[in-house]
């Protein structure tokens, strides 16, 4: 009995050690430090499962950081920079096309007769897939540039990387 | 049915064996209270290190909270808002390291390929304003710029305007194709006043330019007066280069 209170005893010793050292405080973040200036991420996923030889259709979650917006892949100014994803194609995979969503119409407080048309929150693109039986590794760079209520971000590329295993 | 009767010799054994558990129990207890010390001990410094993890920890949160509190005293401007667009503005009130210190030196090529130097705008009120072709902001700030700077020329003030656009230093094709693209924008804009290339090389001595526009107000002897980074209202622009026209005068 008492050997089973000494065991208890020092249980909630290391969790009172452990609670002191690396409690996380309402402002403080998870986030890895070297993501901190990316403001757009790839969500998922990771992995997908293809059938061999067939097209199919890949859907790339991501994510623009909250009170960010992105230029869609169709800005109604030439000037703007649309997001665009960049695909390196391992051998035994084609990518084909992949499909942009509509952009969402935005008029920024600062120029409220101004329209944009830009993505916020999460936004999926649908990549079209051939690949060869096996595994493969698909790495991608999604280009965007990202602004928020006042300010413009220089363009930034954020990365992909999913793996497909074609059966 | 067996029957044991006991004799004397057996009496003395058991009396033997008596004082033997006695023993055996004098030495039992004293094992047993050496335990109980040391469970009394190790709870007794659980205790104390619970005590001290509690302690590290409200005092650690204290800290942060200090932290936290000294650095929305940096954000928070010194006066109050006038409107909801100025109170919704970015860190842009966080002071620049540069305040205060010589404007950093730079050269720079005009899109014609005249170069341009700051320290020949010594003795006037400059504006330094990092800008892109794609930066809406920057689009809406433009016209502002024109006025103040046609409003306080004759005060000795001039603005420069450095274009933060990529140029492609591998393709002479795309090269050409990205000066014309920013000299489309100058011409559409309307800009009077010299636009600088290839700004991005001179980001790093000012700070890293992570949003657009951002704005240095340097003043007649080169020193920096003010930086804002976003978009602010014309007020704003006006008081700085009011600022800059009338410090570091001879």
């Amino acid at each position: 009995m008492r050997q089973w209170l000494s065991v208890a005893l020092a249980g909630a010793l290391c969790l009172g050690l452990q609670c002191a050292v690396s409690q996380k405080l309402a402002w403080q973040s998870d986030a890895p430090k070297g993501d901190v200036h990316q403001q757009v991420r790839f969500l998922y996923p990771e992995q997908v499962t293809l059938v061999a030889g067939k097209s199919s259709v890949v859907e790339l979650h991501f994510k623009v950081s909250d009170g960010l917006h992105i230029n869609s892949h169709e800005p109604r100014e030439k000037s703007l920079i649309p997001t665009q994803l960049m695909v390196g194609e391992p051998v035994g995979v084609n990518v084909a096309s992949v499909d942009f969503p509509a952009g969402t119409d935005y008029s920024p407080a600062f120029n409220p007769n101004d329209k944009l048309s830009v993505y916020t929150g999460e936004f999926v693109l649908r990549a079209h897939i051939t690949a060869q039986r096996g595994d493969h590794l698909v790495q991608a760079a999604l280009r965007y540039q990202a602004c928020d209520a006042n300010s413009c971000y220089p363009p930034k590329t954020a990365p992909v990387a999913v793996s497909l295993i074609a059966k | 049915m067996v029957s044991k009767v006991l004799t004397a010799p057996q009496k003395r054994d058991s009396k033997c064996s008596v004082v033997a558990s006695l023993k055996m129990e004098e030495v039992r207890g004293r094992v047993d209270l050496k335990r109980n010390y040391l469970v009394s001990i190790v709870v007794l410094a659980a205790l104390l290190l619970m005590v001290w993890a509690g302690v590290a920890n409200y005092r650690r949160r204290k800290a942060e909270q200090v932290r936290l509190q000294e650095m929305q005293a940096v954000l928070v401007p010194a006066a109050p808002a006038a409107s909801a667009d100025q109170a919704a503005a970015p860190e842009e009130e966080m002071k620049s390291p540069l305040e205060g210190k010589p404007a950093p030196a730079f050269t720079l090529e005009t899109l014609q390929g005249q170069k341009v130097s700051l320290a020949s705008y010594k003795g006037k009120a400059v504006l330094v304003n990092f800008m892109a072709t794609w930066c809406a902001p920057c689009k809406v700030e433009t016209p502002w710029l024109i006025q103040l700077r046609q409003q306080y020329a004759a005060q000795g003030f001039e603005i420069l305007g450095i274009s933060t656009d990529d140029l492609d230093k591998d393709d002479k094709k795309m090269n050409a194709q990205d000066k014309q693209d920013i000299a489309k924008f100058v011409s559409n804009m309307h800009i009077d006043y010299p636009v600088l290339i290839d700004g991005d090389s001179i980001s790093h001595p000012y700070g890293g330019i992570d949003a657009l526009p951002t704005s240095f107000f340097v003043d007649r002897s080169g020193k920096v007066i003010a930086a804002t980074v976003g978009l602010h209202d014309r007020d704003e622009l006006e008081a700085n280069i009011k600022k800059a026209l009338a410090s570091g005068g001879a």
